[in-house]
């Protein structure tokens, strides 16, 4: 009985999440291709937030945490939104979920080999997720942060039915028995939270089965990958390779199996976020505007790097909004930033007591182990490069500009935490470079993607073959 | 033919190609040699100098001699020909050790050859000697010599004779890429893809290949015309290689839930935590709680290790638990009072005067305080 209601509980912000997006006004039809899997994929993360940000409302309420006073409005925000969506396309709505469940097996536009490989490809893909579900749910809480700095929280919030605060020894001290006390205690609440739930679903604490948000976290990542670059004018086969690229990361996995790390789902959010900018730069819709903003601040509530990951979204949407001087401000705003990190490194500025330096301690040596060598990545970082090269042409232009500069922004970040390691302690809650990148990893793959499909067409244009229509 | 198939075609060329060329550059003699593989159990090695124990199939080296040597030898007669490395199959070398791989043979059998051996992540590096001077004739023994320092003891598993042929060497690197990759504490930072020391990275290979197959495409497709073929079979070409890798992962993956089935399936929650690697920790933290009081209470947690202090502190909540997470510190007595309670675990210099009830730890004054819990090596007290 337990797994049931745990099985609803999980489904419950999920769907509230989904209706929600349905019921905003877009232009956009549900039967149009991708759209069915990026509102499924978003779906979760905007419910899951949403999740959090009632429970937070109700321990602010000094209301405890229970099934009933957490699940039924999110159950009337699932049939509130749901009613709407229905009533603005009560006719589609039932033949695009069959529409989709036939795709599923005979995606149109596909035949013989292409059918036979995208049916083999999505059971990989199944497969996979039910090794990782199997995992999830037997494999107590194990890695180091999860236990004493996440779940720590969710632990004493589920047992006492509400948020209570964490602090630092000293204020622990002084706040003689109302404070807790755990490694990270100034992390924002959004996983915890996310535990806290399944564990009311649950009806026990049980610190494998709580840990179902993060397989989730990794689904719905996959269906908003699919369904972004279907909308984006990608091919039903090839969006499906790119959204297995995004499955397969073994290390994205190891954040499944061994889930309570806050890494996979900012890295999530954050990709969410960058394709609804992407959408927004095609559609201008309201809703993936709204989307791109739900989802960075769902980052940055999901731990601290998120608010600078949310910050790169910046020189895209310039990018966007002037394309024709946007690159030039994005990449004069990203020159000056990196001016800035040059001069912290090379002065020893003290401004209000506070030293600022930054030393230049760059790894290279581990980096390129970690990227290359190892099999954190498959082989992601080998295919980002080639498809930057292949398409350096385009990289700048319309379409792919504002992605350009999002993904410019990013590996800027990345090469800060490399090469400057103070910034680990300062903007990224000491990550390491490989979870870093990890936050960066879906981005980066959906990038690479597109730039090459901007080679395709290039190649197309120059070309005399038609072949070119299937890459 | 159509451009996928073509790039598929490419891709296993060019994967092929590469294997041949990283064995023509590591093969050190003849490819297929008539000799196997020749394998010593730890049983079989004796200490001429040093300390240590046989255990678990591992013979443990625990101590150097006074002079700072071990050295752990193996009498054995096989042609230098047939066997061209040696390979220790040892764990936890200390990285900053001198070691060295020390031989005797029948041609010159007074003579004591040696060369330097190379630890990587706590292995043994197999030493190849196709081209040392004196690996000739009958080898007549084989040692490990061992000079300090030793910071802990480290185990040899056996010792193999290889006679490095092509096979035997693919064979190798086969196994290194599929080596069971279980997790670890820090599979949550990186994934090393098989074994930890390889001599060819599986993503090496593939991207090599993959690059080899990409050029091949690109002069097919310019020579042929057919520019706009290029996409689709350099696409194809990443895939396969991406998908290769992916095998890999994935049966690893499918190694882990077995693993991980094998430990906890079927157990509830409390079941799970004491079969787990902190089980005993656990099942001392029940106890505690048994005598802990409802509400939450007060608790200071301290252990040598940080892992038991981060342990049974989470073990411990909604018990509103202090521990260090990063100093092996016990808190202040001034800032303890009256009901607070004090969890130890494998903690030196805590000590308790039952008679007096009086609890004292690292110099500090001594405080009243009632042993409630207690085992070897673990405690729980009451601060009066």
């Amino acid at each position: 009985m337990s797994l049931v209601t745990l099985f609803l509980g999980l489904l419950v912000p999920w769907l509230a999440g989904m209706s929600l997006l349905l019921a905003m006004p877009a232009q956009r039809r549900l039967s149009e291709r991708g759209e069915l899997a990026w509102i499924a994929g978003t779906g979760y993360f905007v419910g899951a937030f949403l999740l959090t940000l009632w429970m937070r409302a109700l321990s602010r309420m000094g209301i405890d945490f229970g099934g009933f006073a957490i699940g039924v409005p999110l159950l009337a925000v699932a049939v509130g939104g749901g009613y709407l969506a229905w009533r603005r396309a009560a006719n589609a709505l039932p033949g695009t979920i069959r529409g989709a469940g036939r795709a599923l097996l005979s995606p149109p536009g596909l035949s013989g080999v292409a059918r036979w490989a995208w049916r083999a490809l999505l059971l990989w893909v199944a497969l996979r997720f039910l090794l990782l579900g199997v995992e999830v749910s037997w494999q107590p809480l194990f890695p180091w942060n999860a236990w004493s700095q996440w779940a720590t929280k969710a632990r004493v919030w589920f047992e006492l039915g509400r948020i209570v605060p964490f602090a630092d020894s000293a204020d622990w001290f002084a706040a003689d028995g109302t404070a807790y006390f755990d490694a990270g205690p100034h992390l924002p609440p959004t996983l915890p939270l996310l535990q806290v739930w399944a564990s009311i679903a649950l009806g026990r604490w049980d610190d494998a089965l709580m840990n179902w948000p993060w397989w989730q976290f990794a689904v719905a990542l996959s269906l908003a990958v699919y369904g972004a670059l279907r909308t984006l004018d990608m091919s039903a086969l090839a969006a499906l390779v790119v959204t297995f690229f995004v499955s397969s990361l073994p290390l994205a996995n190891v954040h499944v199996a061994l889930a309570g790390y806050a890494d996979l789902p900012l890295a999530a959010c954050y990709a969410g976020a960058v394709l609804a900018v992407l959408r927004w730069t095609t559609t201008r819709e309201l809703r993936d505007a709204v989307l791109t903003l739900v989802l960075a601040l769902a980052a940055a509530q999901i731990k601290a790097p998120g608010i600078v990951w949310a910050a790169t979204l910046v020189p895209g949407f310039i990018a966007a909004l002037w394309p024709r001087r946007g690159v030039k401000i994005a990449a004069a705003i990203m020159a000056a930033i990196l001016f800035g990190l040059l001069v912290l490194a090379q002065t020893s500025l003290t401004l209000l007591g506070y030293p600022f330096h930054l030393a230049f301690e760059p790894a290279w040596g581990a980096l390129a182990e970690s990227y290359f060598l190892l099999g954190s990545w498959n082989l992601l970082w080998y295919g980002a490069l080639a498809a930057t090269l292949l398409a350096w042409r385009d990289l700048v232009l319309p379409p792919l500009a504002p992605l350009t500069m999002i993904v410019f922004a990013g590996a800027t970040l990345l090469f800060a935490l490399v090469a400057f390691p103070g910034t680990r302690v300062a903007i990224a809650d000491q990550t390491s470079v490989n979870r870093a990148t990890l936050q960066f990893a879906p981005v980066a793959i959906v990038f690479a993607a597109l730039a090459f499909r901007a080679f395709a067409l290039r190649c197309a244009r120059a070309g005399t073959g038609s072949e070119l229509a299937s890459a | 033919m159509h451009p996928h198939r073509v790039g598929l075609f490419l891709f296993a060329v060019a994967l092929a190609v590469c294997l041949l060329a990283y064995l023509v550059a590591v093969v050190p003699g003849n490819w297929f040699p008539g000799a196997s593989t020749m394998t010593w159990s730890a049983a079989e090695l004796s200490f001429t100098r040093g300390f240590g124990v046989v255990e678990n199939d591992a013979l443990v080296v625990t101590a150097l001699d006074a002079t700072g040597t071990a050295v752990i030898s193996l009498d054995t007669d096989f042609r230098s020909n047939d066997y061209r490395a040696i390979a220790w199959n040892a764990i936890d070398v200390p990285e900053r050790a001198n070691l060295r791989l020390l031989w005797r043979t029948d041609y010159a059998p007074g003579k004591l050859n040696s060369v330097p051996l190379t630890v990587a992540s706590g292995r043994l590096l197999p030493a190849s000697l196709a081209r040392d001077p004196n690996w000739i004739g009958r080898i007549r023994g084989i040692a490990l010599l061992v000079q300090g320092p030793l910071p802990g003891p480290f185990r040899i598993r056996g010792v193999a004779a290889k006679p490095l042929g092509a096979i035997e060497i693919a064979g190798d690197r086969v196994r290194e890429w599929f080596k069971f990759e279980g997790f670890t504490g820090t599979s949550i930072d990186s994934v090393t893809g098989g074994d930890d020391v390889q001599d060819l990275p599986m993503p090496v290979l593939l991207a090599a290949a993959a690059l080899l197959a990409a050029a091949a495409a690109f002069l097919l497709a310019y020579r042929s015309g057919r520019i706009a073929s290029l996409p689709a079979m350099l696409a194809t070409i990443f895939v396969a290689a991406w998908l290769l890798q992916d095998v890999r992962w994935v049966v690893n993956l499918g190694r882990q839930v077995r693993a991980t089935a094998l430990r906890y399936a079927g157990h509830d929650s409390r079941e799970r935590h004491l079969a787990a690697e902190d089980g005993q920790l656990y099942a001392f933290i029940e106890k505690v709680r048994a005598k802990l009081p409802q509400g939450p209470a007060r608790v200071f947690m301290v252990a040598d290790a940080p892992y038991f202090r981060g342990r049974g502190a989470y073990h411990l909540y909604p018990h509103n638990v202090l521990f260090d997470p990063y100093l092996n510190a016990m808190p202040a007595t001034s800032r303890l009072r009256s009901g607070d309670f004090l969890v130890v675990y494998q903690r030196r210099g805590v000590q308790y005067d039952p008679g007096a009830e009086r609890l004292r730890w690292d110099g500090s004054a001594p405080i009243s305080a009632e042993l409630v819990v207690s085992e070897p090596g673990a405690a729980l007290f009451r601060i009066r």
